[in-house]
């Protein structure tokens, strides 16, 4: 029997020895051959670098009260390998935060970068999520909590057109920094001061090496691989007056409109708002279509900055460009007086002034006091289209003033050259030059204009680069730029003129007659000007401009309310308290 | 003096050898700090499993020669029951014995082993009819079959490895050997049009050069054609992570987080082992649960990494020694019987170690079959050491002739 097993033996161990060749020859590939592959892989596998993300410069106010500030917040973010395997931990997780199972999933798998990379599904969540997360927390898997920061507006001031907002930075705005400093998931500025100075409040951010397990979470520090510390970013000492900005929130609060405060001086912006405005919290999380839609198709357009960015007829207040215009080309002389009966006819049409009964016999000075139409349709038609053209270039309208806040319009100032673009030539006639004597018709401006204007006739000719930051000051070294004023000489208007004009704006606030009187202030000069802009959407926007005191002004501004209805009884008021919140502290101006 | 004489103690060292390497990895497996239940179980599955193989030891052979069909009736009794009430994870594969789960089909490859080696040990058996070869298969297929309806299939293929080679070492002529492994080329081929021709053509050349006869010819044409046509069919049937599983050892499916991350994983493990290893307990992959299934099927990649290439060759190595002392007792006994359940041990040993070996370095499709004496689990260890204990039991008395 032995015998016969003797072949069987030979072919079976010749199988076992073949088997074990193979075993052994494959092991030492693997190990010997392809040992540093392999072991490269291994260390990918748990080696992960965190990205310690770096505080955000902080906002400051003229005073150094801080109006944006950084506050710790709760995101949530899962593990997509172990997440999305669960259905259970998907449905739960969706309940809780309030969303649909199919959505969850779905943002899950757009945003995921691997399986083992965590995505972010929620920032900002409130206490009351955080701690269902962590009472369900066995049923969840792959689901975890992190800190990370958040904006917070602790001035009471938040101001979503002045100061942005920040989100998560998206594919193709990743795709397009040249820098390597971004990565998905991280929070950029997006809007006002948030964007602009993108560059100086982005802090750097540091690195640490952490060892992970198979389900990434962190398992130790690996401190033989030197990281880098994360470098605050630099914090902006802004020109805004936190307290004028906030009185300016709350008169403007349920009002469509805008206003713009300058200090004329240096071209510091002391307020600026735009009403309505919006949440800039929304944006936090990745925006659903509906509220997007809800945004975009909302009728009172609270995306819009109406301070530099809608364009307005500016009404009555244009009348003072048409007088410079005037003066300096000697078509107007401070003595000659036009009587108003309350309407103007030209051809077969009848221009209205807004008093029925009409002014009487006006000069120059009683036609600003009292924004008589008349007067300066008349006077519209002496100068003409080509000096009133001239004179609003002159006086920098329909160019953007070159504030450092995205979007801003440049505004139109139409002339013949657009008329005849438009009309056609010889198409159009001189009834639009009427309108746009009372600044009505085509043109177009912004409300920083109007206060960029108040500025320069306040200055008598020496305007400034509106701008919205003193000091960039870095936290870690204490360094600090300023980036400074930017003079323009107005070039083409005379002393005189200004003073004229000057002269009648005093009178607007403080004449027996003026539109403006509601912005009086004890001892303080103040120079203004209304408008009532007509307009096809409504009843008229309210505007007021000015300055004050009238002599080396220390102030100008804008305020416009849309549908206001006019501009002396609703927008002068708002401005008054831009005065007293102003110069609170100075008691002889306010004469008290 | 009898029972320590002729005993083999390289094969005990070897296999105790083994058992410690398989406790150190399993220990630095399931190493979460104080608890150590894992190991303190294999532990204790470990004394009690050299408790009985000396019982299996000194049982006369003659007793199990005697009680094979009955132990073979246990196994598929134990089977069916398992698959009434049975647990695990989607599947019915464990028993709750008191305290402890045991796994009957680990016990049901003794079972039949002992029933296979009892038939084919007739010394009136020549195997070469029909009816002596259907009552051979079926001794294997009847616990095939329930484990399979487990399911798990990588158990279920040790009985199919068994029967072919025990039949061949019992006397199975090479034609017929032959024929059946014929349709096994049939079912392979079967998925491409061409590749079904030409494998159909081989055969039918093979099968005429046998000069059997044209009924001969006829009925295994015939056959090999059946299978040829119901593979598609019987494809089908398989619950879908089957077919995952064999169409990703195949390379047709690339599913980086199923069953190809496993071997990925397990690949990465054993090869940043590299020659020395990461040192014990140091095993990243092992320790960062990149490694699935770490204690149980893929306990190899642990001992790949903590002990390097030097690690995995001392356990090859012990193997191989296992399974050359198999095969060299198995020639050596004078009983058929004994010959043949040794040589069936020895066949089970090889087709797992390299069924699971292979697994781990990415040769082998993932199957799902614990490596002998390494692997975490009660059942396997025990019923491997009884195995162990048959082989000892027959190296002693290999002059004895039953």
């Amino acid at each position: 029997m032995v015998h016969e097993y003797q072949n069987l033996r030979r072919v079976y161990l010749g199988i076992a020895i073949g088997l074990f060749i193979i075993l052994v020859a494959r092991l030492a590939y693997l190990q010997i051959f392809s040992w540093d592959t392999y072991y490269r892989e291994s260390e990918r596998n748990r080696v992960r670098d965190v990205v310690i993300e770096a505080p955000r410069g902080l906002l400051l106010d003229r005073n150094g009260e801080i109006m944006v500030d950084n506050r710790p917040a709760y995101s949530v973010s899962v593990i997509p390998y172990e997440f999305l395997e669960s259905q259970s931990a998907t449905s739960l997780l969706a309940s809780i935060l309030n969303e649909s199972s199919v959505e969850l999933v779905k943002a899950v798998r757009k945003e995921k970068i691997g399986n083992f990379s965590a995505v972010k599904v929620k920032r900002h969540i409130d206490f009351s999520v955080l701690s269902s997360i962590e009472e369900y927390r066995l049923d969840l898997p792959g689901v975890f909590y992190a800190v990370d920061s958040k904006r917070y507006y602790p001035a009471g001031i938040r101001a979503p057109h002045l100061f942005g907002y920040l989100s998560e930075i998206t594919r193709d705005e990743l795709s397009q920094v040249e820098d390597r400093e971004y990565r998905m998931g991280d929070l950029i500025g997006k809007n006002g001061i948030e964007i602009i100075y993108e560059p100086y409040l982005r802090g750097q951010s540091g690195v640490k090496y952490i060892e992970v397990d198979v389900l990434g979470r962190e398992v130790r520090e690996l401190p033989e691989l030197a990281g880098s510390s994360p470098q605050s970013g630099k914090n902006l000492y802004m020109t805004i007056d936190a307290d004028v900005q906030r009185y300016l929130e709350k008169a403007m609060e349920g009002k469509r409109g805008a206003a713009v405060v300058l200090d004329p001086s240096n071209g510091e912006v002391l307020a600026i708002m735009s009403k309505p405005d919006y949440d800039p919290e929304i944006f936090s999380n990745p925006l659903t279509p509906e509220i997007w839609s809800a945004l975009i198709n909302n009728e009172e357009h609270p995306l819009y900055n109406r301070a530099c960015q809608s364009l307005y007829p500016p009404g009555s207040i244009y009348k003072l460009v048409l007088a410079a215009a005037g003066l300096e080309t000697g078509l107007i002389d401070l003595e000659e007086t036009v009587t108003c009966y309350g309407s103007y006819r030209l051809g077969r049409r009848q221009f209205k002034c807004w008093k029925e009964k009409g002014h009487g016999e006006v000069n120059l000075l009683d036609a600003i006091q009292q924004s008589c139409n008349v007067y300066f349709y008349k006077k519209g038609l002496d100068v003409g289209l080509a000096n009133w053209s001239k004179f609003s270039r002159f006086f920098r309208f329909g160019s953007k003033t070159g504030i450092d806040l995205p979007n801003e319009g440049s505004g139109l100032v139409p002339d013949a050259v657009y008329f005849d673009a438009k009309y056609g030539v010889k198409k159009w006639t001189r009834g639009l030059t009427l309108n746009l004597a009372v600044g009505q018709g085509e043109l177009l401006t912004t409300p920083l204009q109007m206060a960029y204007f108040a500025m320069i006739v306040g200055n008598e000719g020496t305007a400034f680069r509106p701008h919205l930051v003193r000091k960039i000051e870095d936290p870690n070294t204490g360094e600090s730029i300023e980036p400074g004023r930017e003079r323009r000489q107005i070039v083409g208007i005379s002393k005189s003129t200004y003073r004229t004009i000057k002269q009648g704006m005093y009178l607007v606030v403080n004449g027996p007659h003026g539109t403006g009187r509601a912005s009086w202030v004890r001892g303080l000069n103040v120079c203004g000007k209304t408008g009532t802009a007509q307009n096809p959407h409504g009843n008229s926007h309210a505007w007021f401009i000015g300055f004050a005191p009238k002599d080396n002004p220390k102030i100008a501004f804008c305020v416009m309310v849309e549908n206001g209805g006019g501009g002396g009884a609703v927008a002068a008021p708002i401005a008054r308290g831009i005065l007293t919140t102003y110069f609170r502290d100075n008691q002889l101006a306010l004469g008290q | 003096m009898s029972a320590i004489r002729n005993f083999d103690v390289g094969l005990v060292i070897a296999v105790v050898l083994l058992i410690t390497f398989g406790l150190t990895a399993i220990y630095s497996a399931t190493y979460v700090g104080e608890k150590q239940t894992e190991f303190t179980k294999q532990l204790l599955w470990a004394v009690l499993g050299l408790v009985v193989l000396t019982a299996v030891v000194v049982t006369p052979l003659k007793s199990y020669y005697k009680n094979a069909y009955l132990l073979y009736g246990l196994s598929v009794i134990l089977l069916v029951v398992v698959l009434f009430v049975g647990k695990g994870a989607g599947t019915r594969r464990w028993i709750a014995l008191g305290p402890a789960w045991i796994q009957p089909a680990e016990f049901a490859k003794i079972g039949t082993l002992l029933a296979l080696s009892r038939y084919l040990s007739n010394e009136h058996r020549k195997l070469d009819n029909l009816r002596e070869l259907t009552v051979a298969f079926a001794i294997a297929f009847v616990p095939l079959a329930l484990v399979m309806k487990q399911p798990d299939l990588g158990s279920a293929l040790v009985f199919l490895a068994l029967v072919l080679p025990v039949l061949h070492w019992a006397g199975l002529s090479p034609a017929i050997l032959f024929v059946l492994l014929a349709p096994l080329a049939s079912l392979l081929s079967a998925f491409n049009y061409y590749s079904f021709l030409i494998v159909m053509i081989l055969l039918s050349v093979t099968f005429l050069l046998c000069q059997r006869g044209l009924t001969f010819f006829l009925v295994n044409f015939i056959i090999n054609i059946g299978v040829g046509i119901l593979t598609p069919i019987v494809w089908n049937l398989l619950k879908e992570y089957q077919k995952n599983r064999i169409l990703t050892f195949l390379g047709l499916v690339r599913d980086p987080h199923g069953l190809g991350y496993q071997v990925i994983q397990s690949k990465v493990a054993i090869g940043s082992g590299g020659l020395l290893g990461k040192g014990f307990l140091d095993g990243t992959q092992t320790h960062l649960r990149f490694l699935p299934e770490q204690h149980t099927d893929f306990i190899f990649c642990v001992i790949g990494e903590e002990f390097g290439f030097i690690g995995v060759f001392l356990v090859l190595a012990l193997f191989f020694y296992l399974v050359v002392k198999g095969i060299r007792i198995s020639t050596s006994v004078k009983s058929k019987f004994s010959s043949v359940v040794v040589f069936g041990a020895t066949i089970i040993f090889l087709f797992q170690i390299f069924v699971n070996i292979g697994m781990t370095v990415g040769i082998m499709p993932v199957t799902g079959l614990p490596l002998p004496f390494l692997s975490y689990g009660g059942s396997s260890l025990l019923a491997n050491l009884i195995l162990v204990g048959l082989i000892l039991n027959a190296s002693r008395k290999r002059f004895e002739y039953l």
